[in-house]
């Protein structure tokens, strides 16, 4: 290490933004972050991932801008020249579509590790509404992102997703146009869509990401009751740094890792150019991440009482999503004195109504 | 007295046998009435003594009705007695098919003629109202006239196949009157007839050799464009079959009957009879229909390239243009048969005991075209083995994922210089030859490049993968361990 | 040296050596990160189409005195018909800053509306910037079609 006045380059550099920024109270901080070892430390990880998959998609979506095009004429085949002709093309591809997939599963795994953990409970209320805020974007991103390649299963799927939004009781006709930029999905859908993409949701998920880790900053890591309970001498704490961080880049090294197998071993396919005016292809079906609600539209009878099954489907959704959209609130209202079933119970039947149906989509093709 | 009382019998006798003679002969009275004019309708009375239906005692009132038997004019040619004096023109073949059209009838007077004429003749082209509405263009006297008809046999007859070509001739030879009906029908089918063989012969008297009617028919004509005509182009070959199959009849003239099964059995007679492809040739193409003669030995390769255009050209410029010539060879016959014509393959090219080149060539020291057809044989052999290792490499790029359908689409191309290469052996010309296949060459080496790193960067993909997995394995093993290190000194 | 001091040497080197090691593997997985992508923004090399011949239509089809923009291969090349009814064909790319030029009936000359640049009937550059003359394409007329193609140097 070079020596001038007695200190080496690393104090030296981090004594000049000391100067300006007086980041010393900050280092402070920072040094006491610590997460509560125990046995569903694990699912402490599951932010990290997500943020490491969201930057991936980041950079790995810089890279595609550069060669996509996208208009109806060139969308399809500038896809196909990425993956043919550019240079490791056919990786950067297919590992933003694993990775758009792997992260939306991240946050949905994270999600649920919260609401079972109880994390959301004062006084990370606002926590959990972001982060469900930054869900919705994802799910947005990826329905948006499906459509860009612009081949015979996406065009399809985005029929089929965007005609949903005509059951919303008033604005739903209008939201619809909104949507498509037209009655139909055509080349101006597809010119929404990739500014939704790439300008609208990106800078929503940023905004939204910045507070949600800001209070988790700020905050600290959340402690859940059981592991409060125990004794102090039991109470076991792993440093955030460097500990924890180390342990997260581990993990990251191996997703990132198994990102690269699966563009390897199971490329994502790009199927045939979309064709308006062609006949619906046997096996639409959106993406894993919606084919529960979808399945479960699909299952519902034409008619209830005097409303569409549709609508019914719908409404229901929006109010189920909204319930839990709101956990932090309804949670203040049940005993918290003892260990509170309610929540436990209401999530396991969330998780196992998601799988069930989300297998169903899939076999009953 | 004896003498007196003999003389009385045999007048009796005689008078008898007169009367009897003369009840014979008095019967048609109408003939004999009509004999005695000397207007126009005297004619057909002298004529009617020379009609076949005459012979067969077939009185006037056979066909035009009334009474024959009685010589009072107003009961013989009455209507209760069923007279229809002269029928229009647009009913007249009634009165023929009443009998010509009845089987029973035709036995009672003992004939074994067909009675399927009528049906023959009412859906053809010549049963078609003519252009003044006065009845079918052509009906049975059109062609068989009236009241001096002969057997078909009969030398004398209108339809008798050396008096046939002028009875249709008397029609179809005059401009003026087919382009009442089609003016893009040809009118010199007679003049043509007379320059072949057929109408040579004809000519002279055979009745043997193929008229119009042996290729036309006789009672349903069609149009040359309609399925049902003999002439129809699936049914010519067949058509000339008739005779040209016979080998009884052709030897006579000299000349071969396995043309026919020759043909059926060729490129031509196969796309033309089983593929029903009509654009084939068959008998007429080569040989003309009306002027049918087999071309001359220097005109073969003009008739195939009536079609055959570009073979015919580059043949023609070509050293064998002369060499042929001189030495008497049909052709493109030689090579490829008249009849026979069989699918060309590539064996037919080159030095091997298949190639039709050895039927003359041969491995001695001044034969040039030994060397060309061997070196010819082996560049496309050598085109056709590269097309085929290169189809194996995409195939299995294919099955790897990759994706190679630019390099598919070249192959096209590939394929189109084999076909040409094939049409450029007509040169016979190893330097033309090469101008042609080289380019194939190019095509088929910028494929396989692209097939081969197509399946190389498969390969390239696995490696690098493997190679990052492995340090990334390292890294974690090492992260791991100073993890391990960091909280064990805490 | 002492006993210590040699055992805590020989950890220093121990945790050097694994130092250096992570260090090391981590520089190679950076390298691995970055090759791919420095190649993905490398564009890959489309194969230039060779075009030598171009059929342009019918020879009644242009009007005399007149131009247009044809495509040749991937080039735009300016094809001219003469008040006489000669066929002239030149690049139509500007030698001065690659703009695409037009026929002018009125000056009776080539024009590139960029910075006025000005060439004859000849592809001479006579007015404006233009450093070059416009290089000549063939022109041959053959059946009844005008064909533009390339000429050898």
């Amino acid at each position: 290490m070079k020596k001038s006045n007695g200190k080496s380059l690393k104090e030296r550099s981090f004594g000049w933004i000391d100067e300006r920024y007086d980041i010393t109270g900050v280092i402070e901080f920072a040094k006491k972050k610590s997460v509560p070892k125990f046995r569903e430390t694990i699912w402490y990880y599951f932010g990290g991932i997500a943020l490491l998959l969201f930057v991936i998609q980041v950079l790995s979506g810089i890279l595609l801008l550069m060669y996509y095009q996208g208009t109806e004429d060139a969308a399809y085949e500038s896809v196909k020249f990425i993956s043919t002709k550019v240079s490791f093309g056919w990786l950067i591809r297919s590992v933003h579509s694993w990775s758009a997939n792997l992260m939306i599963l991240a946050i949905f795994i994270h999600m649920f590790s919260v609401y079972f953990l109880k994390s959301f409970r004062k006084p990370r209320e606002l926590t959990w509404y972001t982060g469900f805020i930054l869900l919705a974007l994802s799910m947005g991103f990826g329905f948006s992102g499906y459509l860009l390649p612009w081949n015979e299963l996406a065009f399809f799927a985005t029929k089929v997703g965007t005609d949903i939004t005509r059951q919303i009781p008033v604005i739903g006709d209008w939201l619809l146009i909104l949507l498509r930029g037209g009655e139909e999905v055509t080349g101006a859908t597809l010119s929404r869509f990739f500014g939704f993409h790439v300008a609208v949701l990106p800078g929503l998920f940023t905004v939204f990401l910045v507070l949600h880790l800001m209070f988790i900053q700020r905050q600290g890591m959340a402690e859940p009751e059981d592991w409060k309970k125990l004794p102090d001498s039991e109470k076991k704490q792993i440093p955030f740094f460097p500990n924890f961080t180390l342990r997260e880049l581990l993990i990251w090294l191996i997703v990132i890792n198994i990102l690269a197998i699966l563009a390897v071993f199971f490329p994502w396919e790009l199927g045939i150019k979309a064709d308006q005016f062609a006949s619906a292809p046997v096996g639409i079906r959106p993406e894993w991440y919606f084919m529960f609600m979808f399945q479960v539209l699909k299952l519902l009878p034409a008619n209830i009482l005097f409303l569409s099954g549709e609508f019914v489907g719908i409404a229901g959704f929006g109010i189920g999503i909204f319930l839990w959209f709101i956990v932090p609130f309804w949670d203040k209202r049940t005993p918290e004195s003892r260990r509170n079933k309610t929540i436990t119970y209401v999530g396991i039947f969330v998780v196992m109504f998601i799988i069930v149906f989300t297998i169903l989509g899939f076999i009953l093709d | 007295m004896l003498k007196i009382l003999y003389k009385i019998v045999l007048f009796f006798l005689v008078a008898a046998f007169s009367s009897l003679v003369f009840a014979q002969s008095n019967t048609d009275e109408c003939l004999s009435c009509h004999q005695e004019l000397d207007d126009e309708l005297l004619l057909p009375a002298k004529n009617y003594v020379n009609d076949i239906h005459y012979k067969k005692n077939i009185t006037c009132a056979g066909c035009h009705g009334g009474d024959a038997t009685t010589d009072d004019d107003e009961i013989a040619m009455s209507e209760e007695k069923g007279f229809i004096g002269v029928p229009d023109r647009t009913v007249r073949y009634k009165v023929c098919i009443n009998c010509h059209s009845d089987e029973q009838e035709m036995k009672r007077y003992g004939s074994n003629l067909q009675v399927d004429q009528y049906k023959k003749l009412e859906n053809s082209v010549h049963f078609q109202p003519s252009i003044n509405n006065q009845g079918p263009i052509a009906d049975c006297v059109t062609c068989h006239s009236v009241h001096n008809i002969k057997s078909v046999d009969d030398p004398q007859s209108k339809v008798y196949p050396t008096k046939v070509v002028e009875l249709c001739g008397s029609c179809h030879s005059s401009a003026n009157f087919m382009k009442n009906y089609n003016s893009s029908l040809p009118v010199d089918q007679v003049i043509k007839y007379k320059t072949s063989k057929h109408g040579m012969l004809n000519a002279q008297g055979d009745p043997n050799v193929a008229e119009c009617v042996s290729c036309h028919g006789s009672h349903d004509i069609y149009s040359v464009n309609d399925s049902r005509s003999h002439v129809y182009a699936t049914n010519i070959p067949e058509v000339c079959a008739n005779c040209h199959s016979d080998s009884k009849l052709m030897s006579n003239y000299g000349l071969p009957s396995d043309q026919y099964e020759s043909y059926v059995n060729s490129v031509h007679g196969m796309a033309l009879l089983e593929k029903e492809d009509i654009s084939a040739p068959s008998c007429n193409d080569c040989h003309g229909n009306h002027g049918a003669v087999p071309p001359g030995v220097e005109s073969i390769s003009k008739v195939c390239g009536s079609c055959h255009v570009l073979n015919m050209e580059l043949f023609e410029k070509s050293p064998h243009q002369k060499a042929f010539d001189e030495n008497d060879f049909p052709e493109c016959e030689t090579c490829h048969g008249n009849h026979q014509i069989r699918y060309v393959t590539d064996n037919m090219v080159g030095t091997q005991e298949s190639a039709v080149c050895m039927d003359c060539h041969s491995n001695e020291k001044d034969d040039k075209g030994y060397l060309v057809a061997g070196e010819m044989k082996l560049l496309i052999d050598s085109l056709k083995h590269e097309d085929k290792e290169t189809k194996e490499i995409l195939s299995d790029a294919t099955q790897k994922g990759m994706d190679i359908s630019d390099a598919e689409f070249l192959l096209k191309d590939v394929r189109q210089v084999l076909i040409q290469t094939r049409t450029s052996i007509h040169t016979f010309n190893l330097d033309k030859f090469k101008e042609s296949i080289n380019p194939g060459f190019e095509m088929i080496s910028k494929v396989k490049q692209e097939g081969i790193s197509a399946v190389d960067d498969y390969y390239f993909r696995r490696l690098g993968l493997g190679i990052s997995t492995i340090i990334v394995t390292f890294l974690v093993i090492g992260l791991y361990f100073k993890i391990r290190k960091m909280e064990n000194k805490t | 040296m002492s006993e210590e001091q040699k055992g805590s040497n020989k950890n220093s080197n121990r945790r050097d050596f694994l130092g250096m090691l992570l260090g090391g593997g981590f520089f190679a997985w950076i390298i691995s990160l970055f090759y791919p992508v420095l190649k993905y923004l490398d564009p890959p090399k489309i194969e230039e189409v060779k075009v030598s011949s171009v059929k342009i239509g019918a020879v009644e089809d242009m009007e005399k005195d007149s131009g247009k923009i044809i495509k040749f291969g991937n080039k735009p090349v300016i094809v001219v018909r003469k008040p006489e009814g000669e066929y002239i064909a030149f690049t139509a790319v500007c030698t001065h800053l690659d703009c695409i030029v037009q026929f002018r009936k009125d000056y009776k000359q080539i024009y590139c509306a960029c910075h006025n640049g000005r060439y004859d009937l000849n592809g001479r550059n006579v007015s404006g910037p233009p450093p070059a003359p416009l290089k000549r394409f063939g022109v041959t007329i053959k059946d009844d079609q005008v064909i533009v193609y390339k000429e050898e140097a």
